[in-house]
């Protein structure tokens, strides 16, 4: 199983509830061997569109498919696809062992996949209380040990920041790195850019259930600029230059974007030419701006 | 399948219901009937029959129906806790086949059921000959009918679970639900008996057919006698079986079906 590599395609797909279009027409594919952010804003689609690839939520037409067949096809789901949708999804009166050994079953896997699991997301000592005590931090890996039980090929989690802290935060980056270097397709959704930006290789950003953006981060961020004003523009383009890295383009008189070296690079390279700088404004990655632009303006038609 | 109903059984066993259901069934059985028996119908308020009377004996058993409503709770809340708390997707996730989920439920409340009826009618026999042997009262039936007749009453117990389900399949609402049930069975029934016409039904209700069981006539009589209309006719014992069997196929149906096009959201 271990070189099994699933591909994720949704194909034109759409749900409309009454009136309401969550997800029109959407396509976009996803691969294994690299974590894949889905952005948007709140409200953009983006936990539908999960749940119709997973067979919880009828599209209206489309398909969705993981490795080929859509989710109510596969032999054993639990064994090719992980998923984390509601953080909080436990009984309370339940131990974190109980939730786990309930699914266990379910899936077929043995005791000793709990076990492991419960110390792999830091819940053995945890594993006996009854999970109503849980803190939002604590249910969410729960949910992750869940998901993880059958080993799956593919991990799909919807807003996986809402409850970690930094620190959790910062081990669920490695651990979906290691998992997408073992050749497996890790989806992860989210509303906020900053969020994700250190742990995805590919992005999808979708607004009113509408594809709008999808390719690497590396393309689609751009790198970032920086603006310069200086009344010595010249002679800051030639030292610029002479310092070898940065790309330059005259932008008007007096003004420089400077790709390849950032604002204080900028800033000391002209200190140490003694030449004058009046302004130095660091320019947004174009995905950044796009997706401030997608959040901030809610007037845009649709 | 197997192991959906092994996951149905963990997922019991490791709720507090597990303890809570045979506590119930002894109260209920050992209990209730105990102090029934012990008091004796005939100082009730208004006197019923005595246990020396078969009319007596039929009587307490027929009350002892009337606590089908535990079960019938029970069976509820082993399908909506799944949406109120929200697991309901992870065990769509893990069987996608929806109606499997539903069908291995039902069989592990059929069990529980089984196990909650037992226990029920097993402490009334206990409670019911004890008291009548410390009165020094003989009962108005042989003890055989009585044993059949509780045996029929703690078989009930196992239709009222599965309806319980199909209720909680089909409205997914905890607290909805529960209303429903619990207020059907508790007043509900009851109340339709008192609406001329409407309550020409009660003996096709299932309310109707578990008094058929034991032919628990008291309830209905005393109801049209109050309100001046005919006395009810109830179905025959083994029609009322069937008519509680065809109910059970119903909400079983109910169960496995409702789930299957629905959006998890």
């Amino acid at each position: 199983m271990s070189g099994d590599r699933q591909t994720i395609d949704i194909s034109h797909l759409t749900k409309r509830y009454g009136e309401v279009t969550a997800v029109r027409d959407l396509t976009f594919t996803v691969e294994p061997g690299v974590v894949t952010g889905f952005l948007g804003p709140n409200g953009a689609g983006k936990t539908t569109t999960m749940r119709m690839l997973t067979g919880l939520v009828s599209p209206t037409s489309g398909t969705a498919t993981i490795g080929g067949r859509p989710y109510r096809r596969l032999p054993r789901p639990s064994r090719t696809v992980g998923a984390v949708f509601d953080a909080s999804a436990c009984h309370p009166g339940h131990t974190a062992r109980d939730h786990l050994r309930v699914y266990a079953a379910m899936g077929g896997y043995p005791d000793s996949r709990v076990t492991a699991l419960l110390d792999l997301l830091g819940l053995a000592e945890a594993a006996d209380r009854r999970t109503r005590g849980f803190s939002t931090g604590m249910r969410q890996r729960l949910n992750l040990a869940t998901a993880l039980l059958g080993d799956p090929r593919v991990l799909l989690l919807d807003e996986p920041s809402n409850g970690l802290d930094p620190e959790g935060m910062r081990w669920l980056r490695g651990f979906l790195r290691q998992l997408a270097d073992q050749g497996r397709t890790v989806l992860v959704s989210s509303h906020v850019l900053s969020e994700v930006q250190q742990l995805v290789d590919d992005v999808i950003v979708i607004r009113r259930g509408e594809l709008v953006a999808a390719g690497p981060w590396s393309r689609l961020a751009g790198a970032s600029a920086v603006l310069v004003s200086s009344p010595d523009a010249d002679q800051l383009a030639t030292a610029l230059l002479a310092s070898g890295e940065p790309s330059i383009e005259v932008v008007q008189a007096g003004r420089l974007r400077v790709r390849g070296l950032d604002a204080p690079g900028v800033a000391d390279l002209a200190a140490a030419h003694g030449l004058r700088v009046h302004e130095l404004v660091t320019e947004t990655s174009s995905l950044e701006q796009l997706f401030l632009d997608l959040t901030t303006d809610k007037a845009v038609s649709p | 399948m197997s192991h959906l109903v092994k996951a149905e059984f963990r997922r019991l066993l490791s709720t507090r219901m597990w303890a809570a259901l045979p506590l119930a069934a002894l109260l209920l059985g050992g209990g209730l009937m105990g102090a029934m028996a012990l008091i004796g119908p005939e100082n009730f308020d208004p006197p019923m029959p005595g246990l020396h009377t078969e009319a007596g004996v039929r009587s307490i058993l027929g009350i002892l129906g009337y606590t089908a409503l535990v079960p019938a709770a029970a069976g509820t809340l082993a399908v909506t806790s799944e949406y109120r708390h929200r697991t309901a997707a992870v065990t769509f996730l893990f069987a996608p086949r929806r109606w499997q989920v539903l069908a291995a439920k039902l069989a592990t409340y059929g069990v529980a059921g089984l196990a909650y009826g037992l226990i029920l009618a097993g402490s009334a026999a206990v409670a019911v000959f004890a008291a009548a042997a410390f009165r020094d009262v003989p009962l108005g039936l042989p003890a055989g009918t009585v044993l059949g007749l509780l045996a029929r009453i703690g078989l009930a117990m196992v239709v009222y679970t599965l309806i319980g389900i199909g209720v909680g399949a089909l409205l997914r609402n905890q607290v909805v639900a529960l209303c429903v049930v619990i207020g059907y069975l508790y007043m509900g029934e009851a109340l339709l008996m008192m609406i001329p016409g409407v309550n020409h039904l009660y003996p096709i209700l299932p309310g109707g057919a578990t008094a058929a069981l034991t032919d628990f006539t008291y309830l209905a009589d005393a109801m049209s006698q109050r309100l001046g209309s005919t006395p009810l006719q109830l179905l025959p014992p083994a029609a009322g079986a069937l008519l509680l069997t065809a109910y059970a196929l119903a909400a079983a149906l109910l169960a496995v079906i409702i789930p299957m096009r629905r959006d998890i959201t």
